[in-house]
């Protein structure tokens, strides 16, 4: 989790850099008198990479998925209910055959 | 005996059950991404100088990324993470909406304006 977050914040750092390029090409831009249509090519690199630095902590930092199924190896229910206590199996359902697969 | 022969198996497999909590930690996982990247397109858009509808479309195609990369998170196997395939494509598209524009607008004020 934490080197998610760092790569995420390098992204933003870059993205914050590309824009203060971006601020001063304007300016020399106010200066020549032309007009602005884009920014200049080492910026919109600067800028693709920021992109895909934040799109990667984006997808990694927030958490993994959990699975959903009930029965899958990692959310078997392991801990015993709290009135474990007053549970007995000295009743009638002993004599029945055990229908379930249980797993252990 | 006649009673038992219906077994607890088809009991078992009847009930579509997941768990919930796992479910809702897959859609906030979704709605944090989108929301982080929603907010750093706004950001992009705002310092490339996009107007007006090419902004939007911008919008759109950081979204699309988006929903490949989830998916590609999810292993392309929604049934595993998700009740439904709508979640993981289209759940937090609008929601998203509204804070790229506002940080489209912010960016670009900076950049451009001040």
């Amino acid at each position: 989790m934490n080197f998610g977050f760092l790569v995420g914040v390098f992204g933003v750092l870059i993205l914050s850099h590309a824009a203060y390029s971006t601020i001063q090409y304007r300016g020399l831009l106010k200066i020549m008198e032309e007009e602005f249509s884009r920014p200049p090519i080492n910026v919109i690199l600067e800028l693709i990479i920021g992109l895909a630095l934040c799109m990667w902590a984006a997808l990694t930092f927030p958490g993994k998925f959990l699975s959903i199924h009930p029965d899958s190896d990692e959310n078997r229910a392991v801990s015993l209910p709290d009135n474990s206590d007053f549970m007995i199996f000295n009743h009638r359902g002993r004599l029945f055959p055990p229908e379930i697969d249980m797993k252990f | 005996m006649g009673s038992s022969e219906k077994r607890s198996k088809d009991i078992m497999s009847d009930i579509p059950t997941f768990s919930a909590e796992n479910l809702q930690n897959n859609l906030k996982v979704i709605q944090n991404s989108r929301t982080f990247l929603s907010i750093i397109a706004g950001v992009l858009a705002g310092i490339i100088g996009f107007n007006g509808l090419t902004g939007f479309v911008f919008y759109f195609v950081v979204m699309l990324i988006t929903s490949v990369g989830l998916m590609a998170k999810a292993g392309f196997s929604a049934d595993l993470y998700f009740d439904s395939w709508n979640r993981v494509l289209f759940d937090g598209f609008l929601g998203g909406l509204m804070s790229f524009v506002l940080f489209w607008t912010f960016a670009y004020d900076l950049v451009h304006i001040f």
